[in-house]
C-alpha cells in the first residue's frame, strides 16, 4: 500500500466527484492522517485488528506470567527451609501480593482476553469486534497499567498487604512506601482496559453472530466469554469504588477505612469480595470454555448436554456474586450471615458438579485423540475435580474457621486455578496454535510439557493440603521448627517437596517455551484442519486473512464446521465425510465477496492509553505530571473523536465503488 | 447412586451406571485407601496446630463435620475420577468408528444434577448446627479480653468472682484458662485486623479494629495450645504467635493468686535493684510494670500512647510467669526447660508451667540479644527515619542503645519478674 | 501536525509548565502562583490543540476556487455571548469571583465556539458540508461540556429539594423520581414511533419542573432540624460537654447504625432510678467495665425511665497546665429521655491510679458502675 504518496487532488477524491468542492473528512479534520502500515513495527503499535490485538495480549500476558511464576519461585525458594533467609520479610510481603496480582490482573485476565479477542470474532463468523479501536485502547491500558505495577519494584518497593489488600492494613501510616499506590492505580488503569473490553465483547456477540447463529448455537467458549463479561461488568465498578476510597485514604487523606474516625474496616472486605469472588469465576470460565471445545473435537463428539453446560455456566456466574462472604467467615459477621453464605457457597458446587459430568460424559463413547490439547483438557478436568472438592470442605463453615488463611486454602485455589485455568490456556494454546501462527506445536514436546507440568502441579500444590490441615498459616515470610512438629506430616519434608515441585512445574514451561521456538524455526505448515475441527474459526485460513472470512458464513447447526464435513445417516447414525476443510475453504474463496472494508490502524488508543499511564503517576509523584497526563488524555480523546471510525473508501488502495464500509453481520 | 436411575432413563444412562457398579470393587479399595490416608492425616502426628486433634468441645464440634465432609468429598471425589478414569481408558481412538452425534440425555444431567444437591443437603443441616452451636454465648462461663496489635496478644481478664479473680488480670503472650470452663473470647484490636487461632481449642475468629468478635474456648485437660495470627499483618505477621496454657481448677486458682499479688521490689544493693533503675529510666516508657513506684514514690505510668502507634506495649508484671515473649515469638525458658513442660504430662505440665522461669533455665541469649537490638530480632517498624505517616511513632520496639551492663542489670531484674 | 499558528501556544504551554515547575521547586510547592501558571499551561495547550486540528482555520486544499466560491456563513450570535462573557468578567472583577469565573467559562465557551463557526463557514462552499465539520470538530467538547453543566444543575436544584423537604419524605422523593425516570426511560427506548419532539417536551417540563422546584425549596430554607444544627455547630463535639443541654437535635437512637452494633463494649441502663450494666458476651449484669488501654472504645448508655438522664464518667483529676489548678477529667452524653441510647467512645491511654478509680455515675440515679483500664 502506497498511501503515504496519495495526495488528495480533486480528480481523485469521490466528493469532488459529485461536483462540489469538499476536502475529505478524514484529511480536513485531524492534525494527523491515521496510519496505514500493514507490515513492521508500526502495524503492531497502531492496529485496531482483533487478531494481532489478541496476539499482542497473549505475549505481553505470558511475559507477565513468567515474571509472577518467578515471584512464586522465590516464595518456594524462601518457604524451603525454615526461617528462610532469601527474603527479607518486607520483600517477601511484595513478592505475595505482586505474584497473585500479577497472576490474576497482569496474567489470567489477559490471557483470557487473548483468546477471546482472537476467537470469538471467529467462532461467530464476524470480521472484528464492535469497536476495533477500543479493542486497541482496551490492550494498550493494560499494558499501562501492568506496567505502573511493575514499575513499583525499582520505585520504593511493590505493594505489600496481600492481593486482597485489606483495611486498615493498606494504609498509608501501615504501609508507608509507595507501593500500595502503585498497586491501586495499576489496577483502576487495568480495570478500565476489562471494562472496556467486556462492553465491546458484549456488544460483538450480542449483534454481529453470523446469520443463523442463535445464541443457542453459539460455540461455548464464547458463551463462557460472553458469561466472564457480564460478570466484569456488574463487578469491576465495584472494586473500582473500594480503589478509589483506598486511593483517596492514601493521597488526599480521606478517612474512609479509619477506625479512629469511626469508619468499620469490613467495609472494605465486602466490597473487595464482592468483586473478588466473581473474579475467580472472571478466571476460570474462560478455561472451562477452551476445553468446551478441545474436548467435544478430539472426542470426536458433540459436547454433552450443550444447554445444560451453557445454563450452568451462566448460573455459576450469577450465584458467583452472592456468595462473596465466604471469604469472611472468620471475620465476625454473625452466624445468620454465616448460614446464608455458606449454603449459598455449597449451592455453587452444583453447577460446578453438572459441568464436570458433561465433560466426562462428552468423552463417554467417543473416540479419543490423547493430543497434548487433549491431555491439558483432561488433566483440568481431573484437577478441576480435585479442587472443587475441596473447596466443599470449606464451603462448610466451621470446618472453614480451621482451613481459613492455611495452605490448604492456598492448595485448593491452585488446584481450581492453576488445574482449572492454566490447564485450559494451555490446552488452548495447543489446540488454537495451527490456526493462529500456521503451524504446529510439536506434539513430543507438549507431552513432556504436559507431564511436568501436571507432576510439578501436583507436587508443589498436593502437600500444601497437609501443610494446612497441620496448621501452617499462608502468608507467612518464615516458618519456624517450633510449629512444625515431626514424624510424616512434618512441615520440613513437605515444605521441600513443594519447592522441588514448584522447579518441576518451572521446567514444564520451559518445555513449552522451546517447543514455541522449536516451532517458529521449523518450515512445515500446518494443514488447514489438523484437528478435524468443530467450530467456524477453522473455516478460513491459518492463519487467517485480515478480514477473517472470504465470506460471512450462513450458520445452520451447532458445530457448523463440522456439520459441513460430515453428514449423519438417520437411520444408522453413522457419519460420512462428505468434504475436507481443504475442500470448504476452496468453495469460500470462490465465492469471495469483494469490496471488503476493515476498520483503519489509529495512534489515539496508544496515546490515550499513555496519558492515564501518566496520569496514574501524576497521582503519586504531584500536580504537574498529572496536568501533563491529563492534557495527553485530553488531546488524545480529542483526535480520537475527529478521525473517523471507518476510513473513507479514499484511504484504500481499492476504492469502494457502493460505499460500503465494513461486513456486519446481522443479529442471528 | 444405581437407585436413583428410574426406570425410563435410556439405555446410554444405564450402561453408564453399569459400569460404575462393574467398576465398583475397585472403587471400594480406593475410598479404603483414601479413608487411609485421611485417618493418617487426622492422627499421625504432633504438629502443634494440626487442626484434626481437637483438645476441646468447640474444636470438636468442627472435627465432627470434618469428618463427615472429608471422606464424602473423598468417595465422591473417587468414584467420580474413576468413572473418568474408566472412560479415558476405554474409549481410546482404536479405529472405532465416528460416533454418532448425540447432544445429550436430558434425564442423566438432571438425576446428575439432583444427586449433588441431596448430597449438599445434607451436609447443609449439619453444617447449619455447627455454626449455630459455636455463635452460643448464653453458657458462658468465663470472660477474656484479647487485644491484638502489631506483632503481639494482649490478654485482660475482667475481674470475675466466681472464678477467683477479684482484681483485673493482665499479660500477654500466653492465654492461661481452667480446663473446663467455656471461655469467652471478646477480640478486638487496635490497629490493623488480625486473626485469633489456637487450632486445638476453636477455629479462627479475626479480631477487627474497633469491634468486638466472640470466640469461645474450651480445654478438656490441661495442657499447651499453639497458635498463630492468621490475618495478615503486615511486617511481621509470620512472628505473631500465641500458645494457650490450660491448667487444673487448683492450678488455675494459683495462677491468678500468683497475678494478683502485690509488687515486690527487689532487695536493696542487689544487681536486680540496679535493673529497676534501668527499667524506671528506659522500659517504662511503654511497658508497665503494675505497683512500681518512681524514685520520689509517686506510681510508675508506662505511656505508650506516646511513644507507639498501637499506644499499647506488654505488660511486664509477671514476665516470667510466661514462657515466651516478643509475641510469643522467642522462648523465656531454654531449650532443654522448653521441651520439659511442653513434654509434660497433662497431670504435671500445670505445677511445671507455674513454676515459671528460673535463673537456670532462662533462654538468656534471646532475651539478652532482644535488650540489645530488638529490631534485628523481629522485623518492626522501628527505624526513626522511618515513622513520618505514623506522627514520629513506632510501631514494634526500638533499639534502645542498652550498654551490657543495663542488659546484665535489667536481665537481673526482670528474673524478679514472677 | 504542528502549524504556525499552534507553535505560539504550544511555546506558551512548555514555557508555563517549565516556569510552574520551577515556581514549584524553587518557590512554594502550595502556593497559588502554582495553580495559575498550571492555568495557563493548560489553557495555552488547548488552545494550541485547537488550532493545531484546525490547521489554524485554514483548510486543506489545492482548489484556489474553493476561497472565491466560498459563501458567507449563516448568522451567528457567538460574537455575542463572547461580549457577554467580557462584561460579565468586569462585573465579576467588580463584585466577587463567583461571578468573575462564570465569566471566564463564558468568554472561553463563545470564543471557541465562535472560532470553529468561523473556521467551518470557510471549509467549503457547501453549507451542508460546512455545518457538518464545524458539528464534528465543536461536539467533542460540546457534549460533554453540556453535560456537565446539565448534571450541575440537577444536582444543585435536586439536593436543595431533599435538604428542604423532611428527613423521610427525601428518600420517597428519590424512589419516585428515580422510578418517573426508569419508566419514560423504557417508554422511549421501547416506542421509537415516539416523536422526538414529545421527548424534548417531556425533557424541557421536567426541567422546568426541577428548576421550579429547586428555586421554590431554596428560598424556603433548609428543614428546620438542619438549619438549627448548623446554628448550633451540630456536627462540632461541643455538644457533648456536661453541662447544660445546647441542642435537642442529637442522634437519639445511635445503636440503630449498622456498624455499631457490634463495636459497643458494654450498655449501661437506668431503670427505676438505679443503674446497672451488660457487657457483650457476659451472661450476668456487671459492676465493672473493662476497657484495653489506647483503644476506642464505644460504651453505650439507655434510659429506661420516664426522667431524663446522661451518663457521665470520671476519668480521676489532672493539673490544668495553664493554670495549676487540678481539675476532674470526665466526659458525658446528652439528656437522654426514655428508651433513648447514647454511645461515648472512649479512649484512655493510662489506668487510674489507687486512689482516683474510674467510674460511670448517672446523676439522679443510685449505684456506680466501675471503670477499669489495666
Amino acid at each position: 500500500m502506497s498511501l503515504n504518496e496519495l495526495t488528495l487532488t480533486p480528480s481523485q477524491s469521490p466528493s469532488l466527484a459529485k461536483g462540489k468542492l469538499v476536502v475529505s473528512p478524514s484529511q480536513s479534520l485531524g492534525a494527523v492522517r491515521r496510519p496505514v502500515n500493514t507490515t513492521g513495527w508500526r502495524a503492531w503499535l497502531f492496529t485496531v485488528d482483533h487478531k494481532k490485538i489478541g496476539i499482542m495480549y497473549g505475549c505481553v500476558a505470558f511475559t507477565f506470567f513468567i515474571v509472577g511464576g518467578v515471584e512464586a519461585l522465590f516464595i518456594r525458594l524462601q518457604l524451603a527451609l525454615p526461617d528462610g533467609r532469601i527474603l527479607s520479610a518486607d520483600k517477601y510481603n511484595q513478592m505475595f501480593t505482586m505474584h497473585a496480582t500479577t497472576m490474576i490482573f497482569l496474567f489470567s485476565m489477559p490471557m483470557a482476553a487473548a483468546f477471546a479477542n482472537y476467537f470469538l470474532p471467529l467462532q461467530i463468523g464476524a470480521r472484528d469486534v464492535a469497536f476495533p479501536r477500543l479493542n486497541a485502547l482496551s490492550f494498550w491500558l493494560f499494558v499501562s497499567g501492568g506496567l505502573i505495577l511493575n514499575a513499583s519494584w525499582f520505585l520504593g518497593g511493590a505493594a505489600d498487604g496481600g492481593w486482597f489488600m485489606y483495611a486498615p492494613n493498606s494504609g498509608p501510616v501501615f504501609s508507608p512506601s509507595n507501593g500500595v499506590d502503585f498497586w491501586i492505580l495499576g489496577l483502576q488503569i487495568a480495570g478500565i482496559a476489562s471494562l472496556i473490553g467486556s462492553i465491546n465483547l458484549i456488544v460483538t456477540v450480542l449483534n454481529m453472530r453470523a446469520p443463523g447463529m442463535t445464541l443457542m448455537k453459539m460455540p461455548v467458549f464464547t458463551w463462557m466469554i460472553l458469561v466472564v463479561q457480564f460478570l466484569l461488568v456488574f463487578s469491576l465498578p465495584v472494586i473500582t469504588v473500594a480503589l478509589v476510597l483506598l486511593m483517596f485514604q492514601r493521597s488526599y487523606g480521606a478517612t474512609f477505612f479509619d477506625v479512629s474516625q469511626g469508619a468499620d474496616p469490613l467495609l472494605w472486605q465486602h466490597l473487595f469480595w464482592i468483586f473478588g469472588h466473581p473474579e475467580v469465576y472472571v478466571l476460570i470460565l474462560p478455561g472451562f470454555g477452551i476445553i468446551s471445545e478441545v474436548l467435544p473435537t478430539f472426542s470426536r463428539k458433540p459436547l454433552f448436554g450443550y444447554p445444560f453446560v451453557v445454563f450452568s455456566g451462566a448460573s455459576i456466574g450469577l450465584v458467583g456474586f452472592g456468595v462473596w462472604a465466604h471469604h469472611m467467615f472468620a471475620s465476625g459477621l454473625g452466624p445468620v450471615s454465616v448460614a446464608v453464605f455458606s449454603m449459598a457457597t455449597m449451592a455453587i458446587a452444583i453447577p460446578t458438579g453438572v459441568k464436570i459430568f458433561n465433560w466426562i460424559l462428552t468423552m463417554w463413547g467417543g473416540k479419543i485423540w490423547y493430543s497434548a490439547a487433549m491431555k491439558f483438557a483432561i488433566g483440568l478436568v481431573i484437577l478441576f475435580t480435585i479442587g472443587g472438592l475441596s473447596g466443599v470442605t470449606h464451603a462448610v463453615a466451621p470446618s472453614d474457621t480451621q482451613q481459613t488463611d492455611t495452605y490448604y486454602i492456598v492448595a485448593h485455589f491452585h488446584y481450581v486455578l492453576f488445574g482449572g485455568m492454566v490447564f485450559g490456556l494451555f490446552s488452548g494454546f495447543y489446540y488454537w496454535w495451527p490456526k493462529v501462527f500456521g503451524k504446529m506445536l510439536n506434539e513430543k514436546l507438549g507431552s513432556w510439557n504436559f507431564w511436568f507440568m501436571v507432576i510439578g502441579m501436583n507436587l508443589t500444590f498436593g502437600p500444601m493440603h497437609i501443610l494446612g490441615l497441620q496448621g501452617q498459616p499462608r502468608r507467612m515470610y518464615v516458618w519456624t521448627e517450633a510449629r512444625a512438629g515431626e514424624g510424616l506430616f512434618n512441615f520440613g519434608f513437605w515444605n521441600m517437596v513443594s519447592s522441588i515441585g514448584s522447579f518441576v512445574l518451572a521446567v514444564g514451561v520451559l518445555f513449552f517455551i522451546i517447543n514455541v521456538i522449536k516451532t517458529a524455526r521449523n518450515p512445515q505448515r500446518a494443514p488447514l484442519d489438523p484437528w478435524d475441527a468443530r467450530t467456524l474459526e477453522w473455516l478460513t485460513t491459518s492463519p487467517p486473512k485480515v478480514h477473517n472470512f472470504d465470506r460471512i458464513p450462513v450458520v445452520h447447526h451447532l458445530d457448523e464446521f463440522f456439520h459441513r464435513k460430515y453428514v449423519e445417516d438417520e437411520t444408522t447414525h453413522t457419519m460420512t465425510q462428505i468434504a475436507t476443510g481443504e475442500d470448504l475453504m476452496r468453495a469460500e474463496e470462490a465465492a469471495a465477496d469483494s469490496d471488503i472494508h476493515m476498520p483503519g490502524a489509529s495512534y489515539w488508543p496508544l496515546l490515550l492509553a499513555i496519558g492515564m499511564g501518566v496520569l496514574g503517576m501524576g497521582v503519586i509523584y504531584g500536580t504537574p505530571i498529572m496536568v501533563v497526563g491529563a492534557l495527553l488524555v485530553l488531546f488524545s480523546a480529542y483526535g480520537w473523536v475527529l478521525e473517523p471510525s471507518v476510513p473513507e473508501a479514499i484511504d484504500f488502495d481499492t476504492p469502494s465503488t457502493d460505499g460500503h464500509t465494513k461486513e456486519i453481520a446481522p443479529v442471528g | 447412586m444405581s437407585h436413583s436411575v428410574s426406570p425410563h432413563s435410556s439405555e446410554k444412562a444405564l450402561d453408564i451406571v453399569n459400569n460404575v457398579k462393574s467398576s465398583s470393587h475397585r472403587i471400594r479399595n480406593s475410598v479404603a485407601t483414601v479413608v487411609g490416608i485421611v485417618a493418617l492425616a487426622g492422627c499421625a502426628t504432633n504438629a502443634p496446630q494440626d487442626t484434626w486433634q481437637p483438645k476441646g468441645d468447640n474444636a470438636q464440634v468442627i472435627n465432627n463435620l470434618q469428618w463427615i465432609i472429608f471422606p464424602m468429598a473423598g468417595v465422591v471425589g473417587v468414584l467420580v475420577l474413576g468413572f473418568y478414569a474408566y472412560t479415558i481408558y476405554r474409549y481410546k481412538d482404536r479405529g472405532q468408528p465416528i460416533p454418532s452425534q448425540s447432544h445429550g440425555k436430558p434425564v442423566v444431567e438432571i438425576i446428575l444434577t439432583i444427586i449433588p444437591a441431596l448430597i449438599l443437603t445434607v451436609v447443609g443441616v449439619f453444617t447449619f448446627r455447627g455454626i449455630f452451636e459455636l455463635a452460643k454465648t448464653e453458657d458462658t462461663q468465663m470472660v477474656i479480653n484479647v487485644t491484638g496489635q502489631q506483632w503481639w496478644w494482649e490478654y485482660d481478664y475482667p475481674a470475675q468472682d466466681d472464678q477467683g479473680i477479684t482484681q483485673p488480670i493482665i499479660t500477654s503472650g500466653q492465654l492461661v484458662i481452667p480446663v473446663g470452663t467455656k471461655v469467652l473470647l471478646r477480640e478486638t484490636s487496635r490497629d490493623v485486623i488480625h486473626s485469633y487461632w489456637i487450632p486445638a481449642l476453636n477455629g479462627k475468629k479475626d479480631a477487627v479494629p474497633g469491634r468486638i468478635n466472640l470466640l469461645r474456648l474450651q480445654a478438656d485437660k490441661p495442657g499447651l495450645f499453639a497458635g498463630q495470627c492468621t490475618e495478615f499483618c503486615g511486617l511481621s505477621h509470620a512472628n505473631m504467635r500465641m500458645e494457650a496454657i490450660a491448667l487444673s481448677k487448683e492450678d488455675f486458682a494459683k495462677w491468678v493468686s500468683n497475678q494478683q499479688k502485690a509488687y515486690t521490689a527487689p532487695a536493696d544493693g542487689t544487681l536486680a535493684k540496679e535493673g529497676e533503675g534501668v527499667f524506671l529510666n528506659q522500659c517504662i516508657r511503654c511497658h508497665q510494670v503494675n505497683g512500681l513506684k518512681k524514685v520520689d514514690g509517686t506510681p510508675a505510668i508506662a505511656a505508650p500512647d506516646e511513644n507507639l502507634y498501637s499506644g499499647a506495649a506488654p505488660n511486664l508484671t509477671h514476665l516470667m510467669t510466661r514462657n515466651t515473649f516478643a509475641g510469643a515469638k522467642f522462648d523465656l525458658l531454654n531449650k532443654a526447660c522448653r521441651k520439659d513442660v511442653w513434654g509434660a504430662k497433662s497431670d504435671v505440665i500445670g505445677a511445671k508451667y507455674l513454676s515459671g522461669v528460673s535463673e537456670s533455665c532462662l533462654n538468656a541469649t534471646a532475651l539478652r540479644a532482644w535488650l540489645r537490638n530488638a529490631p534485628a530480632m523481629k522485623p518492626m517498624y522501628a527505624d526513626p527515619a522511618k515513622l513520618v505517616k505514623s506522627g514520629g511513632k513506632y510501631r514494634g520496639m526500638p533499639n534502645l542503645g542498652l550498654t551490657e551492663t543495663d542488659i546484665d542489670k535489667l536481665v537481673a531484674y526482670l528474673l524478679t519478674r514472677k | 501536525m504542528i502549524t504556525p499558528g499552534s507553535k505560539y501556544f504550544f511555546g506558551l504551554t512548555g514555557l508555563s509548565l517549565i516556569a510552574a515547575i520551577l515556581y514549584l521547586v524553587l518557590v512554594n510547592p502550595t502556593d497559588l502562583g502554582a495553580v495559575a501558571l498550571f492555568g495557563l499551561a493548560t489553557s495555552g495547550a488547548l488552545i494550541g490543540v485547537m488550532a493545531s486540528f484546525t490547521r489554524d482555520g485554514d483548510v486543506y486544499t489545492d482548489e484556489e476556487a474553493v476561497a472565491a466560491n466560498a459563501v458567507a456563513g449563516p448568522p451567528s450570535f457567538w460574537p455575542i455571548v463572547f461580549a457577554l462573557g467580557a462584561a460579565i468578567v468586569l462585573t465579576g472583577l467588580a463584585t466577587v469571583s463567583v461571578v468573575f469565573i462564570l465569566g471566564i467559562a463564558v468568554l472561553i465557551g463563545g470564543g471557541v465556539e465562535w472560532a470553529i463557526q468561523n473556521w467551518a463557514d470557510g471549509a467549503s462552499s457547501d453549507r451542508e458540508f460546512n455545518e457538518f465539520a464545524r458539528a464534528r470538530a465543536i461536539s467533542a467538547i460540546e457534549y460533554p461540556g453540556l453535560a456537565a453543566v446539565g448534571l450541575g444543575v440537577i444536582t444543585f436544584f435536586f439536593s436543595r429539594v431533599v435538604l428542604a423537604v423532611s428527613k423521610e419524605a427525601g428518600p420517597i422523593i428519590f424512589i419516585v423520581v428515580a422510578a418517573a425516570i426508569f419508566v419514560v426511560g423504557v417508554l422511549v427506548a421501547s416506542k421509537p414511533f415516539m416523536k422526538g419532539a414529545v421527548t424534548v417536551v417531556l425533557a424541557v417540563l421536567a426541567v422546568i419542573a426541577l428548576a421550579g422546584a429547586g428555586t421554590f425549596a431554596a428560598l424556603s430554607g433548609e428543614r428546620h432540624e438542619l438549619a438549627v444544627a448548623a446554628e448550633e455547630d451540630y456536627y462540632d463535639a461541643s455538644h457533648r460537654e456536661c453541662g447544660e443541654e445546647e441542642s435537642e437535635h442529637y442522634d437519639h437512637l445511635p445503636n440503630s447504625s449498622v456498624s455499631l452494633r457490634s463495636a459497643v463494649t458494654a450498655t449501661i441502663f437506668v431503670k427505676d432510678g438505679k443503674i446497672y450494666a451488660e457487657a457483650i458476651g457476659m451472661t450476668k449484669k456487671v459492676d465493672t467495665i473493662t476497657i484495653p488501654r489506647s483503644n476506642a472504645t464505644s460504651v453505650m448508655f439507655r434510659n429506661l425511665d420516664e426522667e431524663k438522664h446522661r451518663l457521665v464518667v470520671n476519668l480521676g483529676s489532672a493539673k490544668v497546665a495553664e493554670t495549676g489548678v487540678t481539675e476532674k477529667v470526665g466526659t458525658c452524653t446528652q439528656l437522654t429521655g426514655k428508651n433513648q441510647e447514647q454511645v461515648m467512645t472512649l479512649k484512655i491511654p493510662k489506668p487510674a491510679t489507687e486512689d482516683e478509680p474510674y467510674s460511670f455515675t448517672v446523676p439522679g440515679a443510685t449505684g456506680e458502675i466501675k471503670l477499669v483500664v489495666p
